[in-house]
Order: structure tokens, then C-alpha cells, then sequence
């Protein structure tokens, strides 16, 4: 399959800001790609740059003190150093977001139904009335009920779950081939959140989109995506199909990720793991690996030599550790 | 609650003209000023009454539309006030339409690319006009207009009502409101702007432009409404503002509105008018400032639900 | 974008906020040097501000009196240093009585609340809502003979209500920070609070308010002047004396503008302190 056939391919991606404390390196050298109908997870704790990922992906970067090097390919098109113009030619209709919080996501003096046709009346150029329909088939489709009312509400008016199926059906509205969700269930409760991940999944299949799936927490992404990037400080250190780096993890910061995720079946009252340590700033990155003053397992070497991205035995799966977790023996999931 | 404010304000400005050292009776008797002619002045004026029912024959008298006749120029307070509203009316209109009119479009442009080149100029610009004060800006336009343009001062006498002749009326009014469109202009420009700004932080800016929207449709459709709030509520104060300082550009260019009025009132002991006028435009104030309040519940529907 | 860049910025955002700059200590100098003026302007090698020159009438700059002389031979390089005193004086007297009572009525208040804030606060409004610039001219106007003394007063008292409101709300949006309450929870006395909590919080704001409100307060007494409110010539005030200058523009255009450039100068350092002070503390104010 030729480059410029397949989805969305990113090569050697770096987003750098300029701060008052110096360059701040938010995201190094990443690269990966994407088919259609395919679910990539892109997973990292706060501060890792998934969203700034995320967001230089689109093209959606801020335009002052960023800089931006590498190749975005979205449906062959390049978004990396072109005029916001033109990169707004492929928003909505090939690529579309889904941000994180919709309570700040949504214009909270705007009618949500207006929201949601306002990019087929002005990109479409569709008549009023033909839009309204279709946003009101939008919001049906996202499991809105009495979706004709719903359609002449304000944002505040709405809980935080039905605020997010909003952002969806506003995302979906012109047909994008690419949905980017940006934890998308951050900040919902619990039991909404299984809600909104279930909705998208569906609506994947429906519509026959691919979806990148960005979230901290990889119980999230274990079920439904079918390859996985794990980042952490701006770089890729784990990536491979979802069974391979669940059932062969490698890298030491993949399996603390796991572990200090809450899991419904443990014991009550089990201790948390929290992964000690903090974040490094990514303005003074020390030498070596970037994980390695928090990790259980670092050597000498990993102190001072930054490990690069390597294929281990399992074609697809590759790492970025001197010192991986020995490969156990398959386990039934 | 507006009427209860109200209330308030004419009980104030009628105790406030009467703690004022001063004696009407003096100034209208001039010479005649003997004890017994004071007296019997007062009779007849009805100032030897108690203060409360003073207050009440005068309110009475206000509120069914007898405002009664000047002691000093013996013409009717209402027909004086009547021909000097419409000119402050007309003068606070035409300011704050130049200002807006300059103040929105510069203030999105500014938002839009803050730090830009015009941003810097209007920023440096607008902070410098705040510090020079109107009635410097008219001495030196005047200055300048009368000296190297040769155009002459205008007095009451070159105030041209709108019905004559609406060239001459703007013309004579030129001066006036463009100096104070200017103080309206630095505040709405610097409000407008950093609401803007902060409102281009926003999240849901992003979310429009992911939609592949355009810079103008974002700008005028989704940043301004929520940053108008904040328009609105200085327009509001401003105006409110407007109404009653705008006195100083009025009395120096001569343009007889209710700010004219009340000076020459002042200087001539004028009691009664200036209690009526002081009453009249506060309660303005106290109208513009709730007519803004109730637009800015129109366009953000949040305030009225918090 | 903002919230992607935080995420990032966890370790990198420091307390560090941008130097003043060095306009800002400029004004602060020019300031400084008025006030020096005006306070020590007995002592200093002036021409006498009242004393008129008949040899020398309406004359521009030079050697001798350097900003020139009005129509009555008078230096107006000296009525400017003197005038300098009344706009000062006014200035912060008015501002020292409008805060000394609008601010700790405004901070109990918004840290009261209850009943004695209710009271207060609606009473504050409704004088508000009185345009106080009314009051100031027919109370000025009547309340013969002027001195200083009484501008400061009145205009002092008209601003209390003002300044009320801005210390309230201001100390209103920081009680209600958790901190506040996790402080009084703690057991620490209300008057603690006020002093080491509340108070460092505010003094930005309070501090930038007051710079603007002599500013405006400096802005009133001119426009007095204008209409014969504020102190009787020969005493010089900058306002009077571009008053005063009106008669004669054509003639000595130098007696307008030089008192002008000094009203504005000052105006224009206060302004900018105070902004420049109220950006600089204004943690919101995020610049990306």
C-alpha cells in the first residue's frame, strides 16, 4: 500500500514551543500511521504530549512560539508547514476532534443544534433546513433522546455526558474519515464514561471511520483499539498491536501504567501503585532515558545513553529500553 | 429595585441642595433685602415650611409634570429641561456611534493578532488619549482648528437645532462629540480586546476552528458574542458616566444641553433648576445602567441562570 | 490550546513573571520627581509663582525663565512646580479619605457578609448610583469660601462609595478561594486572615486602583478648574492655569501647553504604573 493510500501517516513529528524558560521539546520524533477502519490508542500520563500529539496532527498548534518539524500525511495531503487556509480544507470533512472537557468545548452562548449544522451550512453549504435535519439525526445517532428539543438547548443546560455526545455529533457532522479523540471521558463520571467509549466504538463501525483513541489510562484502551503508542516525555516508548504490549510488555513504564490503574476486580482497600516520582520538565531533560530516575528496573546505562526505538522479535512491536521486561509466557488473557 | 433607587436619589439631591449654604431668598430680593421682605418671601414660596413637606409638594409637583417656574429666569423648568435633553441626547448618540464604530472592528483586529504591529500602535495610542483629559483635548483641538485652520468658536448662538438644518447641527456638534468619542473609544477598545483575547483561549475557539470554520466567521460569530457582555457592562458605565460628566465639553464649547444648563443654573443660584436637573439625570444614569444590565442578560443567557 | 500546553508545562511554569521593564521605572521617576517638587518647592531656586514681570509678558522659553511667562510676566516654570502641589495634594488627600474608609469597609464586608454587608453594600450602591460629579460641582458651588481643604473633602467623600465597591468585590473573589477557608478551619483568627491572607492578595489591586484614582481624581480637579470649582487664582493649580490661558491662546499658545504637558505627563506615569502593576500581579492574565 503506497504512502499516500493509507489514512493518516506521521513521520518524525517534533512540536517545540518556545517559553520563557527555554525550548520546551513537547513532542520528539515520532512516527506512526494509520489505515481506515483502524483504532490506534495513543496512551501517556499527563504531561507525556499526547495532546500537543494529538493537536500538531490536526494542525491544530497554536501559530506563535511553536515550531513544527516532520511530515503529517492526512489522505496524502501534508498539514506540516502549510497556511492555516489551507489545512481548514481538510477540517471537519477528513478529520475531526473530539476534545476533552465539552463543557468548555462547547460556545456556551450558542444553541447546541446550531452548533452542530454550522459546519454543514458554512462548509456544505447546505440549506438551513437541511441541516437541521441532519443535526438532528446527528444527535439521535449519538443516543440523544427528544433529540428536536435537544436540538434548541444551550450547552448548560445539558449534563456532562449528553454535553459530550454533543461534541461527537458536532464532530461527526461533515463525515470525517478520522475521528482524534482527546480523552474524551476525562472528567465524566464513571459510569458515563463506559457510555461515551461504547458510543464511539459504535459509531466507528457504523461509519466506517478510524479512530485515535488518546487517554491515560490503558485499561481503556485494552478492549478497543488494535494498536497502541505509549508515550512518555514527548517521545514513543512502546508501541505494537494492543495483544502484543498487553501480553509481551516490555517497557518498564507500560507495566507500571498498568499496575497503577485502579482495577474493579482487585481486593478493597487493595494500595494503590502509584508510579513514584514525577514527570521529568521537559526543558532540562536529563541525559539518558527519560524514565529511568523513576524506573524500578534502570541500569547504569539507562542513566546515561537514551535508548532508541527498536523491533524486538515480534515484528510490529517495537521498544525503547536497555534493560525490557523479560518476555513472559502467553497468558490466557 | 429601580424605582426604589430612584426614590432615594430625589429625596438625596433635594436634602443635598438644601444642607447647601445659600439663600434663594437673598439672591432673588438683590437689593430689596431687608428682614421682613424675607419673611414674606418665603411665604409666598413656600419655604418657611417644614422640610419633609417641601420634599412632598415638590415630588408631587414633579410627578404630575409641574416642575414648576424658575425663580430666577421665571421661565417653566420643564421647558427648559425639554429643550436641553434632546441636545445631550444627540450628543451622547453621535460619540458612541464613532466610538464603537472604531473601537469593535480595531479591537478584533488587535485580538487577532495581539502584539502585531497595530495591536503595539493602538495599544501605546489608546493608554496616551487615556491620560489627556477632554477638556485638554478641546482646548487643543480648538487650538488648533481656530488658529491654523481659521475655523471660529462656536457659542449657544451657532447651536443649530436638528429641524433647521441638520448640516449646521452636525457641524456644531462636531467637536464636542468627537472629543468625547474619544474617552469612550480608549475604554471600549481595551475592554473589547482583552475580553477577546481571553476568549480566543478558550477552548470551544479551538473546537470552531477544528471545524474548519474561518478566521472571520470565528471571530465575529463565536468570540464576539460572549466578549459584548463585557462591552456592554463598560457601554453602561460609560454612558451613565457620560450623561453626567460630559458637563466640562458642554460648557466650553458653549452647546446647551442639561450639562450647560446646570452650570449656568449653579452660578446663578438657580435652586430649583438644579435640583430638577440633578434629579433628572440621575435618574438617567440610573436607567442607562439597568437598560444594560437587562441586554446583557439577552445575550449572555449563563447570568441569568447563575 | 491552553490546556494541552499545561499539560506539558507542569514542571516548566515558574514564578517568574516578567521584569516591570524599564518604562515603568521612568514614571516611577517622573512621579517622583513631581512629588519632590512639589513638596520642597519653597526651598528650591524658583522664581517667585506670584510675582509678575511686567517686562517680560508672554514670553517663550529661555535662559532665564525657562518655560517661558504668562500674560502677567508671571514663570510659568514656577506656577507649573507650585500648581504641581495642588493636583498632588488633591490627588492622594481625596484618594487617603476614599480609601482610608471605602477599603477596610469594602474587605469586612466581603469577608463579613451577613446582615452588616447587606446594609452596607446596598447603601454604597445607591449612592453610587448618584453620578457623584453632580454632587461634587453643586456642593463646590455653594459651599463658599473654597479652599483646598474642601475640594479634598468632597471629592474624598464621593469616592468612598467607589472604592467600596472595588475592595469588596475584589476581596470577594479571594475569600471564597479554598485557601481562606482552609485557613479558618485551621482555627486562625478572622483578623489573621485578613492580614496575612486576604490582604497580600488584594494590595495589587488596591494598590493599581488607588494610582488610577488619583489619576482621575487629579483629571476632576482640572475639569473644576475649568468651571471656576477649584482654588482661586493667583494661586497657581494646573487646571486654572490652562483655564486661565484660554483667553489668550492665539497670543501665547506656550501657557497652554506647557501646564497641559505637565497635567498629561503625570496623568499618563500614574496610568501606567497602575496598569503596568495591576498586569503584572494579574495571575490570569496568561501570555502564551
Amino acid at each position: 500500500m503506497s504512502e499516500t493510500d493509507r489514512l493518516l501517516v506521521v513521520e518524525d513529528l517534533s512540536t517545540t514551543f518556545t517559553t520563557p524558560s527555554g525550548r520546551l521539546p513537547a513532542v520528539s520524533h515520532i512516527s506512526l500511521s494509520l489505515d481506515q477502519n483502524e483504532t490506534l490508542g495513543i496512551v501517556g500520563e499527563s504531561g507525556s504530549g499526547k495532546t500537543v500529539l494529538a493537536r500538531t496532527i490536526m494542525g491544530l498548534q497554536p501559530r506563535t512560539n511553536v515550531e513544527v518539524t516532520g511530515s503529517v500525511l492526512l489522505n496524502g495531503h501534508q498539514m506540516v508547514g502549510v497556511s492555516e487556509a489551507e489545512k481548514r480544507n481538510y477540517w471537519g470533512t477528513d478529520v475531526a476532534m473530539v476534545f476533552q472537557d465539552p463543557m468548555t468545548s462547547l460556545n456556551p452562548v450558542m444553541r447546541v443544534g446550531r452548533q452542530i449544522d454550522e459546519a454543514l451550512r458554512v462548509r456544505m453549504n447546505m440549506p438551513k433546513d437541511a441541516a437541521r435535519a441532519r443535526a438532528i439525526e446527528l444527535l439521535e445517532l449519538v443516543g440523544i433522546p427528544s433529540p428536536e428539543r435537544r436540538y434548541r438547548a444551550y450547552p448548560g443546560q445539558l449534563s456532562g455526558g449528553m454535553r459530550q455526545r454533543v461534541v461527537i455529533a458536532t464532530a461527526l457532522a461533515c463525515s470525517p474519515q478520522l475521528l482524534i479523540a482527546d480523552e474524551p471521558t476525562t472528567g465524566l463520571d464513571v459510569t458515563i464514561q463506559a457510555q461515551i467509549l461504547n458510543l464511539i466504538d459504535e459509531l466507528k463501525e457504523r461509519l466506517h471511520m478510524s479512530v485515535v483513541l488518546i487517554t491515560h489510562d490503558l485499561g481503556v484502551v485494552a478492549t478497543r483499539t488494535s494498536r497502541i503508542i505509549v508515550m512518555y516525555a514527548g517521545r514513543v516508548v512502546e508501541t505494537g498491536s494492543t495483544r502484543d504490549v498487553f501480553h509481551r510488555m516490555r517497557m518498564p513504564y507500560t507495566r507500571a501504567l498498568l499496575e497503577s490503574s485502579p482495577k474493579v476486580t482487585s481486593p478493597s482497600h487493595t494500595r494503590l501503585h502509584a508510579i513514584p516520582g514525577r514527570p521529568p520538565n521537559l526543558v532540562n531533560l536529563p541525559p539518558g532515558c527519560s524514565f529511568a530516575p523513576r524506573c524500578a528496573s534502570a541500569t547504569q546505562r539507562c542513566h546515561e545513553e537514551r535508548p532508541e526505538l527498536e523491533v524486538d522479535s515480534t515484528p510490529g512491536h517495537a521498544f525503547a529500553c536497555w534493560n525490557p521486561l523479560p518476555i513472559r509466557p502467553e497468558r490466557v488473557a | 429595585m429601580m424605582i426604589a433607587i430612584t426614590f432615594v436619589i430625589s429625596i438625596g439631591s433635594f436634602y443635598l441642595l438644601h444642607l447647601l449654604p445659600g439663600d434663594p431668598a437673598s439672591v432673588i430680593l438683590g437689593l430689596g433685602n431687608t428682614p421682613a421682605a424675607r419673611a414674606a418671601l418665603y411665604h409666598q414660596l413656600g419655604l418657611d415650611k417644614p422640610i419633609y413637606e417641601q420634599y412632598f409638594i415638590w415630588i408631587g409637583h414633579v410627578l404630575s409634570g409641574h416642575l414648576g417656574n424658575s425663580f430666577i429666569t421665571h421661565t417653566s423648568v420643564l421647558s427648559t429641561i425639554r429643550a436641553a435633553l434632546p441636545i445631550d441626547l444627540e450628543l451622547i448618540g453621535l460619540s458612541q456611534i464613532l466610538a464603537f464604530a472604531v473601537a469593535i472592528p480595531t479591537a478584533m483586529r488587535s485580538a487577532r493578532k495581539p502584539d502585531g504591529v497595530l495591536d503595539r500602535i493602538l495599544g501605546a495610542g489608546s493608554f496616551t488619549l487615556l491620560s489627556v483629559p477632554p477638556f485638554i483635548v478641546i482646548v487643543l483641538l480648538v487650538l488648533l482648528l481656530s488658529i491654523k485652520l481659521g475655523i471660529p468658536n462656536t457659542g449657544p448662538a451657532s447651536y443649530v437645532t436638528l429641524s433647521t438644518n441638520w448640516i449646521a447641527n452636525l457641524e456644531s456638534l462636531a467637536l464636542p462629540a468627537f472629543t468625547l468619542a474619544i474617552g469612550s473609544f480608549v475604554v471600549y477598545y481595551r475592554v473589547l480586546r482583552s475580553d477577546l483575547i481571553s476568549t480566543l483561549q478558550e477552548e470551544f475557539i479551538t473546537m470552531a476552528r477544528s471545524k474548519g470554520l474561518s478566521q472571520r466567521r470565528i471571530m465575529w460569530i463565536h468570540a464576539f458574542r460572549p466578549s459584548s457582555v463585557a462591552l456592554c457592562g463598560a457601554a453602561g458605565v460609560n454612558i451613565g458616566g457620560l450623561l453626567a460628566g460630559g458637563f466640562v465639553v458642554q460648557y466650553l464649547l458653549q452647546i446647551p444641553g442639561l450639562g450647560y444648563t446646570l452650570i449656568s443654573a449653579i452660578n446663578s443660584s438657580d435652586y430649583l433648576l438644579v435640583q430638577d436637573i440633578v434629579l433628572v439625570v440621575s435618574v438617567g444614569v440610573v436607567f442607562v445602567n439597568f437598560l444594560f444590565d437587562f441586554t446583557v442578560n439577552l445575550i449572555d443567557p449563563r447570568i441569568s441562570r447563575e | 490550546m491552553s490546556s494541552a500546553l499545561d499539560e506539558v508545562l507542569t514542571e516548566v511554569q515558574t514564578d517568574k513573571r516578567g521584569p516591570l521593564g524599564p518604562l515603568f521605572w521612568v514614571c516611577v521617576g517622573w512621579l517622583g520627581l513631581n512629588v519632590f517638587g512639589a513638596i520642597f518647592a519653597n526651598i528650591l531656586p524658583l522664581h517667585d509663582p506670584l510675582f509678575g514681570n511686567y517686562n517680560a509678558i508672554s514670553q517663550g522659553p529661555s535662559a532665564r525663565y525657562w518655560l517661558g511667562t504668562d500674560d502677567l510676566g508671571r514663570d510659568i516654570f514656577s506656577r507649573i512646580v507650585y500648581g504641581s502641589r495642588i493636583s498632588i495634594a488633591v490627588g492622594t488627600g481625596a484618594m487617603v479619605i476614599g480609601f482610608g474608609v471605602g477599603a477596610p469597609l469594602g474587605m469586612l464586608a466581603a469577608y463579613r457578609r451577613g446582615r452588616f454587608d447587606s446594609i452596607l453594600t446596598s447603601f454604597m450602591y445607591i449612592l453610587l448610583a448618584f453620578p457623584a460629579i453632580v454632587a461634587v460641582i453643586a456642593v463646590l458651588s455653594f459651599w463658599t469660601p473654597r479652599s483646598m481643604f474642601k475640594i479634598i473633602v468632597v471629592i474624598g467623600l464621593a469616592s468612598i462609595p467607589l472604592v467600596y465597591r472595588v475592595i469588596r468585590t475584589a476581596t470577594m473573589a479571594v475569600a471564597t478561594k479554598d485557601y481562606i477557608i482552609a485557613a479558618k478551619v485551621q482555627g486562625a483568627t478572622d483578623r489573621r486572615i485578613l492580614m496575612k491572607e486576604l490582604l497580600p492578595n488584594i494590595a495589587p489591586i488596591g494598590i493599581s486602583f488607588l494610582l488610577i484614582g488619583v489619576a482621575t481624581v487629579v483629571t476632576l480637579e482640572g475639569a473644576l478648574a475649568f468651571l471656576g470649582l477649584s482654588v482661586n487664582p493667583p494661586t497657581p493649580s494646573w487646571g486654572n492655569m490652562i483655564n486661565e490661558a484660554r483667553t489668550v491662546l492665539a497670543q501665547n499658545p506656550w501657557l497652554v501647553f506647557f501646564p497641559s504637558l505637565a497635567l498629561c505627563l503625570f496623568l499618563l506615569c500614574l496610568n501606567f504604573i497602575g496598569d503596568r502593576l495591576r498586569s503584572h500581579y494579574d495571575v490570569t492574565e496568561t501570555k502564551l
